[in-house]
């Protein structure tokens, strides 16, 4: 497998001062899965930002599909480098859904029928064909979810990153989140605490806190290590023997 | 919870609705600017029919106009109270010592019917387009980016503020607050606003971050689906006829 994401000794301090993240050193590869876990304020978010340029890092390299993440680079690192945020309201900006799905491939320069039909296909992936006239604030919790994904599908990215995509949601929508999830093939990043999530759809775990990578592994063996868990503030998940 | 959606009968069907929004605007704005110019009260009187005549074309019911026009009614009625006594003039009724003078209401009702006149023709020219069209019609007229941009994130964000804001008092009053005349509930009234406006504080920023992530870079840029054709432009020329017919005839006496 290729490499995708390259980051090495990535440090990033707060304006206020915290030390959000200290020497991160990862390596992603391409089509794969991998699920970041930690206690809250382990720097999970801090990190996911790094990788589209949303936050420069204050030292080390990031690298994403061979280029560092700069200013000059920093559309096409957005293109490839997709992220859904945790809280869909903030996803979804635009009046209509048909808006929000076209923001991302308008502002990347695409020409209108390329927007239409990306718009288009980017809602059929997540089963939403019919809600491109819809006003976001009328949709369900569920459906916001839904809807926020289709927001970076549409710019066709290599790199799909999810911030807590899960958290709210009811069983039944949840169930149909990750079964949407597994059906995509392209290279995944998960940040959670929703472990049976990440067992299900990763391969790889990224354990961190404090700011530094504290485990990286199998997903399995990761997440049935009580004591490596424990130690960090979570609890094994339920289909292991929690 | 009620949601102040003015866009709330766009779906309905007139000559109104399937009129194109940007000729729509620049006309139902002209005929706004012509009826808050009229100084002859009679005329306005026709401005005003012109106002009902639209808002009844559009088929938006008059019960939810008259819902949205209440505040506008509020401060009416405090201006022809201060105006009909303040302003110098002959005596209309006289009330021991309070005078109503003619030229006090006379002025006050024509300002009453410039106002009303203008809020009711809100209606057909925003309320029969849904608001995400109606931006992008000002988008095309050339309306400054930075206004549509404030227009659109108000629309977008008013309902999560009104619930943001429902779920603080709400926890408020779970915990035993109740609403008074007094000055612990102002500060406490302080506090929740102040809270409801660090929250949204943070939301803008966590929205900002979104729409950098999706390549945004200032300014906003969207698809349209709006079309011309030339009853857009004789219901255009029909309204602006309109407009001007008052001042035609206050000229004429």
């Amino acid at each position: 497998m290729s490499r995708i994401i390259k980051i090495r000794n990535l440090e990033y301090v707060y304006p206020d001062g915290t030390k959000a993240l200290k020497g991160i050193d990862l390596d992603v590869f391409k089509e794969e899965s991998v699920g970041l876990i930690g206690p809250n304020g382990a720097g999970k978010s801090t990190l996911l930002l790094h990788l589209n340029g949303i936050l420069k890092a204050g030292r080390g390299l990031v690298e994403v599909l061979g280029m560092k993440v700069k200013e000059r680079n920093i559309i096409k690192v957005r293109q490839r480098v997709a992220i859904v945020f945790q809280e869909p309201d903030d996803q979804l900006f635009m009046p209509t859904v048909f808006d929000d799905v076209a923001f991302g491939p308008i502002n990347l320069g695409y020409p209108e029928e390329k927007v239409r039909v990306s718009v288009k296909e980017a809602l059929k992936g997540v089963r939403m064909e019919s809600y491109e006239k819809r006003c976001s604030h009328h949709l369900s919790f569920g459906e916001k979810k839904r809807i926020s994904l289709a927001t970076v599908l549409s710019m066709q990215p290599e790199i799909l990153i999810l911030d807590e995509p899960t958290s709210n949601l009811d069983p039944r929508a949840r169930r149909h989140l990750i079964e949407l999830l597994r059906s995509f093939t392209l290279t995944k990043i998960v940040a959670g605490h929703d472990l049976e999530l990440i067992l299900g759809i990763c391969q790889r775990v990224v354990l961190l806190d404090e700011g530094r990578i504290v485990a990286n592994g199998d997903a399995r063996n990761v997440l049935s290590n009580k004591s490596l868990m424990e130690s960090h503030g979570l609890e094994l998940p339920l289909s292991l023997g929690a | 919870m009620h949601l102040p959606e003015i866009d709330k009968f766009a779906h309905l069907k007139s000559p109104l609705h399937s009129w194109d929004p940007r000729v729509k605007i620049i006309s139902i704005s002209v005929l706004i600017l012509s009826v808050v110019l009229l100084k002859d009260l009679r005329v306005t009187f026709l401005g005003l029919g012109l106002a009902i005549t639209l808002v009844f074309l559009s088929k938006i019911p008059f019960s939810f106009v008259f819902v949205h026009l209440r505040w506008v009614l509020f401060f009416i009625v405090a201006l022809f109270v201060i105006l009909s006594l303040t302003v110098p003039g002959s005596t209309l009724v006289g009330l021991s010592f309070l005078g109503v003078s003619r030229e006090g209401f006379e002025l006050s009702l024509l300002i009453s019917l410039r106002a009303i006149s203008a809020v009711l023709l809100i209606f057909p020219m925003l309320g029969t387009t849904r608001f995400d069209l109606s931006l992008k019609a000002l988008q095309k007229i050339k309306v400054p980016d930075k206004l549509i941009q404030l227009l659109m994130f108000t629309y977008r964000y008013i309902f999560l503020f009104l619930d943001e804001q429902k779920r603080i008092f709400t926890a408020a009053t779970s915990r035993g607050w109740v609403r008074k005349t007094n000055l612990s509930t102002l500060k406490t009234m302080g506090n929740l606003v102040g809270m409801l406006l660090v929250r949204s504080f943070d939301r803008t920023e966590r929205i900002r971050d979104a729409m950098l992530s999706r390549g945004y870079s200032g300014r906003l840029k969207t698809l349209d689906d709006l079309t011309l054709c030339w009853k857009d432009f004789l219901k255009g020329a029909l309204v602006v006829t309109g407009a001007l017919m008052p001042h035609l005839l206050g000229w004429m006496g």
